[in-house]
């Protein structure tokens, strides 16, 4: 047995048992369904006061701000993996992961990978929802290539997750996520078209993950037109990713090199 | 040479683990040691030592047992041993790796029962746990159930194999605890205070998995706060006062 299929073991193990976690809460799922469908209905009804050639063509607004929205789960999903490891410490349960082969690298990315998957697959529920029940047109020629842009902004996201945990070890607090959520849902365009914005400030949507991503899976699935050409913003999202994953290994790694030679990692 | 084949015939998943061990048990290399511990707490004028200078070697086939007063460093020793806490000065080597070089074989050597009863998901069954941690602990896939199977049998958690771990007692809990830190053949086992709660049964099957393993040329530590009865004929008793580690 090699060792990446040992990792890997432990990875899905972690995964398989937060999802049996997920499932024993019966209502869980209903209550999200719920939830998306009244989030639907309502920007289907704002989007009828949206004026028609806001967004691309004549009554876009609707497939533009659903992507914004499917997108904006995934989004808080990953960057919220420092509540989870909050409570994995709080619970003690972060010690098991410390005394594993996994380690404490491993042992996070294993922690962020159920909800960052679970909030993919269900941000793809959600779209069809909106599909099936308010008519939004899915082109479907786009979806293998929306599929790659997908697994590429989980990942960037899952990387400043990943910091937001380094935050938490280092220093204990873990305030940060909810701000950056706003800020990029902001920034990066998730309920308007960035163009709105006065220019001094658009070079903000510029220099994260969270733009290029939403815009490609706007124009691969629902056809709006992007900011910029398609190659172009697909080679940015790839950068990104690719600067991010060993940043936030360096980060982390970082913060749990520090917090154990100060005594404080396994504090809350 | 006959030695190491002998060894690592008796059980062909230790692989590496039997021939260091064989070479450890003829040139006297300690399989655990502690050199030079120092560990501090606090900053500035707070700051003062918990640990002083720890010095501890264990052989191959030893159980050591370490007691003190609350607070006098115990759990900061296993936590140090473990590689959760970094030492301020020293080094602790397992097989003569450190944790700091080789994270995952230093780990894949060593046990660990925590003090306390925490460690488990409420929501997870004995078995789901037992599961997840074969998996975690690098447990090969092919043998992952028959090891799981076994940890139900040897801990008396058969019965027990689908209830959620919050409808468990104390004492089955920390049967739990103690079976999933064995499930990989930890060759050094650290144990802080692992009497909690365990009835005479559990207390039986804990001395009985020491002994095995101590017996197959493992190391253990056992931990205990100061005054509790002797619950195993152990090789060295030593007691931590004032941060440094005294022979009892």
């Amino acid at each position: 047995m090699n060792v990446l299929s040992m990792y890997a073991g432990a990875i899905l193990a972690t995964i398989r048992r937060d999802a049996a976690i997920f499932v024993s809460y019966r209502f869980r799922v209903v209550t999200q369904i719920l939830g998306v469908l009244f989030s639907l209905t309502t920007f289907y009804y704002i989007a009828k006061l949206v004026r028609p050639d806001a967004v691309g063509a004549r009554g876009q607004y609707y497939a533009f701000v659903v992507v914004g929205v499917v997108i904006m789960s995934v989004l808080t999903a990953a960057l919220t993996t420092a509540q989870i490891v909050r409570t994995e410490l709080m619970q003690g349960n972060f010690e098991r992961i410390m005394i594993s082969p996994l380690g404490p690298i491993g042992g996070v990315v294993a922690l962020a990978a159920f909800p960052v998957l679970y909030s993919t697959a269900f941000a793809g529920v959600m779209l069809l929802l909106a599909v099936a029940l308010y008519g939004v047109p899915l082109h479907a020629a786009g979806i293998p290539l929306a599929l790659v842009v997908g697994a590429l902004g989980a990942l960037a996201f899952t990387c400043i997750g990943l910091m937001f945990v380094s935050a938490l070890l280092a220093f204990k607090s873990s305030v940060g996520p909810a701000w950056v959520i706003a800020g990029l849902s902001l920034l990066g365009g998730a309920y308007f078209p960035v163009k709105l914005f006065p220019e001094w400030i658009r070079w903000a949507s510029e220099v994260q993950p969270f733009t290029p991503t939403v815009d490609l899976l706007r124009h691969q699935l629902v056809g709006t037109a992007s900011l910029q050409p398609v190659e172009l913003e697909l080679l940015k999202l790839a950068a990104f990713t690719m600067v991010l994953v060993p940043i936030a290994i360096t980060v982390l790694r970082l913060a749990v090199n520090t917090s154990r030679r100060r005594g404080t990692i396994m504090e809350f | 040479m006959t030695d190491r084949t002998a060894v690592a015939h008796a059980d062909p998943r230790l692989g590496d683990h039997a021939c260091l061990d064989a070479e450890s048990r003829a040139y006297g290399v300690p399989l655990l040691s502690f050199e030079g511990i120092w560990r501090h707490w606090g900053r500035g004028r707070d700051r003062w030592a918990v640990l002083r200078d720890i010095n501890l070697q264990l052989p191959p086939g030893t159980a050591a047992c370490v007691r003190g007063c609350n607070g006098a460093g115990k759990t900061t020793l296993l936590r140090i041993a473990t590689g959760i806490l970094a030492a301020d000065r020293g080094t602790v080597t397992v097989d003569q790796l450190t944790a700091a070089h080789s994270w995952r074989e230093y780990h894949r050597r060593i046990g660990f029962v925590s003090a306390g009863d925490r460690g488990l998901y409420a929501r997870v069954s004995v078995r789901g746990h037992l599961e997840y941690f074969a998996a975690q602990l690098f447990v090969p896939r092919a043998e992952r159930e028959r090891v799981v199977a076994a940890s139900l049998e040897r801990f008396g958690l058969l019965e027990l194999a689908q209830r959620r771990a919050d409808r468990l007692s104390q004492g089955q809990r920390q049967r739990l605890r103690i079976a999933a830190s064995l499930m990989h053949s930890p060759r050094v086992l650290l144990l802080d205070e692992p009497r909690n709660s365990l009835d005479g049964d559990g207390l039986e099957t804990l001395n009985g998995a020491v002994s095995e393993l101590v017996a197959g040329g493992g190391a253990v530590i056992w931990c205990a706060p100061a005054g509790e009865d002797q619950a195993f004929p152990f090789d060295q008793m030593w007691v931590i006062e004032d941060g440094t580690l005294v022979a009892e």
